[in-house]
């Protein structure tokens, strides 16, 4: 039963909210001051780093904080009622029928032991006492809504039987199951690649008008809330620092936090030598160790003592429904160009010192492993690679999951050997060589960063001591002492203080465990990094560090960096020449500008429309791709695209389903599709960039 | 002289105390399980100024009371110990007599509570244990018997008579019985009464911890060495390794338990000597373990290398050597280390109950450093140790086994636990340690034909072994929920 039919004015009103944590230590406050209102129809978007409480509003929204979690102070009122005021049996009423909240993880939100329809058809069954048969045509109708192919199927399935993009459409569709007032989505797309991304997003905006449904949407990612959302509420440890309609937040920003988090975030026009990226100094504050005053005082460019240091700031208006919590606001001058951009010279790529020629890899998979027997079945992970990376360049590797980026990297590493062609690292040939085979300087010039700063360290070693062991195996040094001394070096080398030689990680922040893991991988000079994803995980104002000490590194020790992103914005910032994948195939390759200008790839094409770009100048062609990625177990005939391809119809006959394309040659541009030139010389740009206040000013910077 | 009173003088000021106390505690839990289910908690209530109070309600009274009644049992039971301590048999009774006999492991306690308390935000997980109550009892009912082990078994205190000295007259005799004949030097008490033999159940129940304490920990660390050993290799490399180790450990654990202890103790097995090289293949482990241990970790510095692995061989070798040889042996094998190094020999009793113990348990430790290691495995800090060219054996030791330990340290306590209640069962069973061994399941089998007429001789181990064995548990619950916190 719906408690409330016809409410007026807003669905949502947070006023002056506060909610702490309380350890045994401490009371540790997670939100403060925050107020938002959400009107029917209407989506608003919360941004933020990580620990910066927008999932805590969310909870307090749902009044789901847990044991130690207490609202403190101010009031959430869904449609006028005041949501702390409830009973529990009526806070259940409103769970999940007039609030539905979808997760990060789809997997986590699905119970695994229960077919999709029952699960979905529970929720209409328990709120509204609906008959299972009214309750299994609403389900067999929503699932139709999120665009799942062959709907009846899908109800009879178990959620381990669905991809990722497919579970969370189900989430979704188990969310409007009860036709909410108001839907929560805390980073529903971030578990996911950026094609399938790109279709949830476009799902999410036509069922917000379809049902009329309000939205509050988390996420961290500013091109992602750019995209979906009406207004923009940008929040710092703890508080609202900035909201209004997005178009006034990202052109006309009001606070330095959210200035300082568009300049470090890559835009189209940022380049790696011309225009760098500006990383905010210093680190989050902990929750119980804020400064007083403006939180981000300690970062701010704007800082003044005396004044932003003194006693809590309250939100000003800063125009029509605009506010900003900046004491300063009004005496700042938002249009100056970013002072003390200094220029790193630029870095021309030198001999090759890495060349890949005809690399396959196949794995075999036994149906069954113990007795033999059964199919055997032939995953062709990498199909025929050929490239060369030189000194000092970056070479950007870019694809989703399951294109075989991941293998390419264990190969080259010597964890796996190669099934055919070859691999010549200096002048030796290594494709067959597994690593317990290489000699230790062989090892020690070709090191990688991982993904996850949070798995890349050994959480029961000191730091110090992880970067001397890989010296040890290097053979670095003769004692103890010269090592230690190498450490700290290195330490200094990823400008970290020396004191972290003896922390454990988890003292650690993340942007920080991932320059330990730098550090590490450059213990014995390498020569060439593969770098799988090494900012990914981390907060945008730390991606910005990471990155530029990374190409800080690379110039002085003109390595070779391999640069393995699903991130186009960071690659077109950073790479020299870049290598699209898909399912085992290298399927373009370029220097960046020729990859980011037509002639495209289908699938670049489709690639740089999915990412989002946090730039309102930017213009994109909206493509989406259908279904999802093909299994590498059970790959497509022919072109392996052709699948998804939205181009194949131009193609004469059945090539595409029964041919693979040969690599077709544009100067240093090279493309592995059956589309004849002259089709592929008519494709349009698909990002452009308006004349607007960014290109100006990018023009400016060239001029 | 008169036999002893449970309290004694001591007993006609606390019983009534301590009577009335258990009793509030009684009431208030069962009303507290009553309001709990018609009404509702505590609730917190918001006032306009920003301030959050808790309103009690009904049931939250009833939860003070029941505190309440909890610490007057608890400080009850504090001051027969206290008072008992002063007094001793004369005023307290068989408690009183007790009481003072604890008195070193009392303040052992105290001084090992107070000292931890002090500094527990500096210990680490073992400071974390004094945030949480169940721990805490866990962790006193523990250390009092290892402290009563230590006190025993090293500086021959506590007990009051010899373990196997039988005193005539004694026999069944009712606990606070007086010694027949005793002289001056004499303790002038039974404070437990006799057993069967008429030996002092006290003293045995005191000394039987020493047994105890030294047999189950040592096992159950073997028994670790052996699965994690044995578990690192199968779950790291997989494959048919993985398989055929899996395998064997389903085929020892689908193998009764108490069929396989009979077969280890029957003579002709014994005879042909299958304990003795079980031994020698179990207690091979530790050292294999230490040795590659060393091994990968100094393997890229040569000199330190020889020299740790040098040290620690040549230790390692003698111990085992020592173990597993003697020179009184049947068996021509086991006589061929040289008799003066030979340091020690265990009895071939305690010999097969420590191997079939560490046999019987290894499987299970296997399994689970196997579930662990598959999960750690496929963390990105052991690809980095792969592609710097680390050797697998580095790997699980150093990269792996480190953080499997949370999991490891709460089934060390627990399997401490399990190996007391086996070899509980072991003595009870006659199998194993010799008839007149004063160790708890021994003891247990012993009392238990004469159960209907004199329980006391078996009820005083059997609530011994009830004791260590809760401490333990509750210890590695304790130690499960505070790691999981932080």
């Amino acid at each position: 039963m719906k408690l409330t039919t016809d409410h007026q004015g807003p669905i949502l009103e947070i006023n002056q909210l506060s909610i702490s944590f309380f350890t045994r230590l401490r009371e540790i406050p997670a939100v403060m001051d925050f107020s938002v209102d959400v009107q029917p129809g209407e989506a608003v978007g919360l941004v933020g780093e990580s620990g910066c409480g927008k999932s805590t509003v969310a909870l307090g929204v749902m009044q789901d904080l847990g044991k130690n979690g207490r609202i403190v102070g101010g009031s959430i009122k869904f449609k006028g009622r005041d949501l702390s005021e409830l009973s529990a049996e009526d806070l259940r009423d409103i769970r999940g029928n007039e609030i539905a909240m979808i997760y990060q993880e789809p997997m986590a939100s699905l119970n695994p032991a229960m077919r999709i329809g029952k699960q979905l058809m529970e929720v209409p069954m328990l709120h509204d006492n609906a008959s299972e048969k009214e309750a299994y045509d609403l389900a067999l109708q929503v699932v139709t809504d999120v665009k799942l192919p062959d709907p009846q199927r899908m109800l009879d399935s178990y959620p381990h039987q669905l991809s990722g993009g497919q579970q969370q459409r189900i989430v979704i569709a188990m969310a409007l199951m009860s036709k909410p007032a108001l839907l929560i989505l805390d980073e529903p797309t971030t578990a996911l690649d950026v094609t399938v991304e790109a279709g949830i997003v476009s799902l999410v905006k036509d069922l917000g008008k379809k049902y009329g449904t309000s939205m509050l949407f988390i996420s961290h990612n500013l091109g992602l809330v750019l995209e979906t959302c009406d207004r923009v509420c940008v929040m710092y440890s703890g508080e609202a620092v900035e909201d209004g309609a997005i178009a006034e937040v990202f052109d006309n920003m009001r606070h330095p936090y959210t200035q300082a988090l568009f300049r470090s975030i890559p835009l189209p026009g940022a380049d790696k030598t011309a225009r760098p990226l500006i990383a905010i100094p210093g680190n989050f504050p902990l929750p119980h160790e804020r400064p007083p005053g403006c939180n981000f005082g300690p970062r701010c460019d704007y800082f003044e003592a005396g004044r932003c240091d003194q006693g809590a700031i309250p939100m000003a208006d800063a125009g029509p429904g605009h506010h900003s919590r900046c004491l300063r606001f009004e005496e700042i001058d938002w249009a100056a160009p970013p002072a003390n951009t200094e220029q790193p010279p630029a870095n021309p790529p030198g001999d090759p010192v890495l060349r890949v020629e005809g690399l396959k890899k196949y794995y075999q998979v036994a149906a069954n492993a113990l007795f033999g027997g059964g199919q055997e079945k032939v995953v062709k992970a990498n199909e025929t690679l050929d490239f060369v990376a030189h000194e000092s360049e970056t070479l950007a590797i870019v694809g989703e999951s399951g294109c075989g980026k991941s293998t390419l990297a264990k190969v080259l590493m010597g964890l796996e050997t190669a099934t055919d062609g070859t691999i010549t690292m200096g002048n030796r040939d290594i494709q067959s060589t597994p690593i317990e085979a290489r000699g230790t300087k062989q090892v020690s010039e070709i090191q990688m960063v991982f993904q996850n700063p949070f798995d890349t360290l050994n959480p029961s070693m000191t730091v110090g001591r992880q970067i001397i062991r890989a010296l040890e195996v290097f053979d670095y040094g003769a004692n103890d002492r010269e090592r230690r001394e190498r450490m700290l070096q290195l330490l200094d080398l990823v400008k970290l203080p020396r004191e972290f030689a003896d922390r454990m990680p988890r003292q650690l922040s993340g942007g920080q465990k991932q320059r330990v893991g730098i550090a590490r991988a450059f213990a014995g000079d390498a020569r060439i990094v593969v770098a799988d994803e090494p900012v990914s995980a981390l907060d945008v104002s730390v991606q910005a560090a990471v990155t530029d000490l990374l190409m800080e590194i690379q110039r002085e020790h003109k390595t070779t960096l391999l640069f393995i992103s699903h991130d186009l914005s960071i690659v077109r910032y950073l790479s020299d020449r870049i290598m699209v994948m898909y399912l085992g195939h290298v399927v373009e390759m370029g220097q960046t500008d020729d990859v980011f200008s037509p002639p495209y790839h289908p699938y670049t094409e489709a690639l740089l429309s999915a990412v989002p770009i946090a730039d309102t100048s930017v213009q994109k062609k909206h493509i989406v791709l259908e279904g999802d990625i093909p299994s590498a177990m059970d790959p497509p005939s022919g072109c392996p695209f052709q699948t998804r391809c939205r181009w194949k119809d131009q193609v004469p006959g059945d090539l595409c389903e029964t041919e693979v394309p040969q690599m077709k040659n544009f100067g240093t541009h090279q493309i592995k599709c059956h589309l004849s030139e002259e089709i592929l010389g008519r494709m349009e740009p698909v990002i452009e960039i308006h004349d607007s206040g960014a290109a100006a000013a990018l023009a400016e910077n060239t001029a | 002289m008169e036999p002893l009173t449970y309290t004694g003088a001591l007993g006609d000021v606390l019983d009534p105390i301590l009577g009335i106390s258990v009793a509030a505690l009684l009431v208030t839990s069962a009303v507290a399980i009553v309001a709990s289910v018609f009404t509702a908690g505590e609730r917190v209530v918001l006032n306009p100024d920003g301030t959050a109070a808790i309103q009690p309600g009904l049931s939250g009274m009833v939860g003070r009371a029941q505190t309440y009644a909890l610490w007057a049992v608890l400080a009850t039971v504090v001051a027969y110990i206290v008072a008992g301590m002063v007094v001793g048999y004369s005023g307290g009774g068989i408690f009183g007599g007790m009481a003072q006999a604890f008195t070193p492991v009392w303040l052992s306690l105290v001084a090992l509570f107070v000292a931890s308390f002090t500094y527990k935000r500096k210990l680490g997980l073992y400071g974390k244990l004094f945030d949480s109550t169940i721990g805490m009892i866990g962790f006193g009912l523990v250390m009092f018997w290892v402290f009563t082990a230590f006190y025993a078994g090293v500086l021959d205190m506590i007990y009051t008579h010899d373990p196997l000295g039988q005193v005539s007259g004694m026999k069944n005799e009712p606990p606070g019985t007086a010694l027949n004949g005793a002289e001056d030097t004499d303790f002038p008490f039974y404070l437990l009464g006799g057993d069967n033999l008429a030996r002092d159940v006290f003293s045995r129940m005191v000394y039987g911890s020493t047994i105890v304490m030294q047999i189950a920990p040592m096992a159950t660390l073997f028994a670790f060495m052996v699965g994690i050993t044995l578990g690192l290799p199968a779950g790291y490399y997989g494959g048919t390794l993985d398989t055929v180790l899996s395998f064997l450990a389903n085929l020892i654990l689908a193998f009764p338990v108490i069929l396989l202890f009979y077969l280890l103790v029957t003579p002709e097995i014994v005879q042909t000597g299958l304990p003795n090289y079980m031994a020698a293949v179990l207690f091979l482990f530790p050292l294999v373990f230490l040795g590659v241990l060393i091994n990968s970790r100094y393997r890229t510095q040569p000199p330190t290398r020889n020299l740790y692995l040098g040290v620690t061989m040549a230790v390692g070798l003698l111990f085992y050597f020592s173990l597993i040889m003697d020179q009184t042996s049947t068996l021509g094998l086991f006589r061929l280390w040289p008799g003066f190094l030979d340091l020690f020999d265990i009895s071939g009793q305690v010999l097969i109950v420590f191997v079939s113990v560490v046999f019987v348990n290894s499987p299970t430790v296997f399994r689970i450093v196997r579930g662990l290691t598959l999960d750690i495995k496929t963390r990105d800090y052991v690809a980095a140790a792969q592609t710097r060219g680390e050797t697998p054996w580095y790997i699980m030791l150093w990269e792996i086994l480190p953080n499997a330990r949370g999991p490891l340290i709460v089934d060390f306590c627990l399997r401490i636990g399990y190996t007391t209640i086996l070899l509980g069962t072991l003595g009870f069973f006659g199998l194993g340690l010799p008839p007149e061994s004063p160790d708890w399941g021994t003891t247990i089998n012993d009392g238990r034909r004469l159960l209907s007429v004199y329980p006391h001789p078996a009820i005083v181990p059997a609530l011994a072994l009830l004791s260590l064995v809760l401490g333990l548990n509750l210890l590695a619950d304790g130690l499960r929920e505070e790691s999981l916190r932080d």
